[in-house]
């Protein structure tokens, strides 16, 4: 049986934005980019831009994907 | 919502044309480099000296500076906007969280030009100097986009 899915609440986005967009210390920044890549990551980052390249292959059309991926998730409902 | 009539293209076309040293800079030049990242902005590095004919350029498209152009050099950005959101850095050169100190003009003289449209090209940093200006801020955002624009870098 699988859950429905809840949206999050508006005041759960806005903690999680502010966190993801605070500026981080240069002690904090120092030791999150020690964290190496791993091979698998760098895989998985080329795969998908292998995909997006052949997919859209100008700049024109990768920033229209992403314009309208905008469009949609700014329609999606908020708990 | 986003405003639909805004004509992307038109838009590069007119910063190419005006001749303006400006660098798509952010999200905005990792999409252009191939990786499907979100932004709802366009994020430039202008020239100091290019404020002037950057925003004549976009001014056809009711893009309108927030500042003038003399504060905008004493406080090195500022803001178009209208549907669309421009962020506007203008600063001779940005110091990195972890202290290295990014000048324009040598990022501007490394630019990589990249393919928008058949006649239109978007200049960008190399992908090396799109990792420093992420550090510039280094917010959680910017150190996954960091890692990304690693992953991609080893590509080549």
């Amino acid at each position: 049986m699988t859950e429905q899915f809840v949206p999050p609440t508006a005041d759960t986005i806005r903690r999680l934005r502010e966190e993801y967009e605070r500026p981080l210390t240069p002690e904090e920044y120092r030791a999150q980019s020690a964290i190496p890549l791993s091979a698998e990551e760098i895989e998985e980052t080329l795969e998908l831009v292998r995909w997006f390249r052949a997919r859209y292959p100008t700049g024109a059309e990768r920033s229209a994907y992403v314009r309208e991926a905008i469009a949609r998730w700014s329609r999606r409902p908020v708990g | 919502m986003r405003g639909t009539r805004f004509d992307e293209e038109a838009f590069f076309r007119a910063i190419g044309a005006s001749g303006a040293r400006a660098l798509v800079i952010g999200r905005r030049a990792m999409v252009f480099l191939g990786l499907p990242v979100l932004t709802a902005d366009y994020d430039f590095w202008l020239h100091i000296d290019d404020i002037d004919a950057f925003n004549r350029a976009v001014e056809p498209f009711d893009l309108h500076p927030s500042r003038t152009a003399e504060e905008a050099r004493r406080r090195g950005r500022y803001v178009l906007a209208n549907d669309e959101h421009v962020d506007v850095l203008v600063a001779r050169s940005v110091p990195t969280v972890d202290g290295v100190t990014v000048s324009m003009e040598d990022v501007w003289a490394r630019r990589q030009q990249v393919r928008y449209a058949d006649d239109v090209q978007v200049a960008i940093p190399t992908i090396d100097d799109l990792i420093l200006t992420k550090r510039f801020a280094a917010r959680a955002k910017d150190l996954q986009d960091i890692r990304f624009l690693e992953s991609l870098r080893d590509e080549t």
